[in-house]
């Protein structure tokens, strides 16, 4: 009977060493937000054109995560091309079918030149590259 | 029998002028060692008013990059209509595209102007590169462009 107990103290003894700086570490959801103003968002005014007052600390600084945009895609582009400016989030540079861009044209030699006064209706053109 | 040769005869004579309204002219284009990616050239045709007519050759086919050719793309919206069945691929550093279009005869000396737009991947736009007017005389003389192209001339 001694030996279990001892076990179970020693096991408490072990959790609360472990567990209470972790505690007292991290944030607090129920942690009261300070009594200072918290963030002013610059731009943001209510309705009687003082200054909105945006979010309490708590939620900005040292609880809640809070996105201006859902997509955390930008990063990726950035690091995956440096080159690619665009403001497009699945596009990159080699798909050639993105959504809602303009198709590609068709290539010499699948269909007819357009009819835009231009060209005879004699031959195809013939392109060569040196 | 008679019927038939007047028949001939009509429609022979409608054909022959119909023939000889377009020709085949020889555009040729050649390029700077400029030391980037193959660059997309946009030729196009303005009238005597600056006015956007069509398009002659896109060489590049990706429509994305179109934007940078950008008086043709001011002209035409990058609307791929005006260059289906006239695109090739984007031309090489150092290198000649040499293009071949039944062209009408009434481009030449009606105050008609060939444009080439350039551009090159992280380099700089070129938007009206050569503008040469569309002269039986100018047929053969070469001129050069602002920034990539080293020589252009049409010889019909």
């Amino acid at each position: 009977m001694r030996k279990p107990l001892s076990l179970l103290v020693a096991s408490t003894a072990l959790s609360a060493a472990i567990g209470l700086p972790v505690w007292s570490a991290s944030p607090s959801l129920m942690e009261p937000a300070p009594s200072g103003p918290g963030l002013i968002v610059p731009g943001l005014r209510a309705s009687g054109g003082t200054p909105a007052q945006a979010m309490p600390r708590s939620e900005t600084v040292a609880g809640l995560l809070v996105l201006a945009s859902g997509d955390d895609d930008e990063g990726d582009d950035d690091e995956e091309d440096e080159d690619d400016d665009d403001d497009d989030d699945d596009c990159h540079d080699d798909d050639d079918d993105c959504g809602g861009r303009r198709a590609n044209p068709a290539p010499a030699g699948t269909v007819a030149p357009p009819a835009n006064g231009l060209f005879g209706t004699g031959a195809p053109p013939q392109v060569k590259v040196n | 029998m008679k019927s038939l040769l007047a028949s001939l005869a009509l429609t022979t004579a409608l054909t022959v002028p119909g023939l000889a309204l377009a020709r085949p002219v020889t555009l040729t284009t050649t390029l700077n060692a400029y030391g980037g990616d193959g660059a997309y050239l946009a030729l196009y045709v303005t009238d005597a008013t600056g006015a956007y007519v069509g398009s002659l050759w896109m060489a590049g086919g990706k429509s994305k990059y179109y934007e940078h050719l950008s008086d043709w793309y001011r002209a035409t919206g990058g609307d791929p209509a005006q260059i289906n069945g006239i695109t090739g691929a984007s031309v090489g550093a150092g290198r000649t595209l040499e293009i071949t279009l039944d062209l009408a005869d009434a481009l030449f000396d009606a105050g008609y102007t060939l444009h080439v737009d350039a551009a090159v991947e992280e380099m700089r736009d070129s938007p009206n590169e050569v503008a040469v007017p569309l002269t039986s005389a100018g047929a053969g003389t070469a001129v050069r462009g602002r920034r990539y192209v080293a020589s252009f001339s049409y010889a019909m």
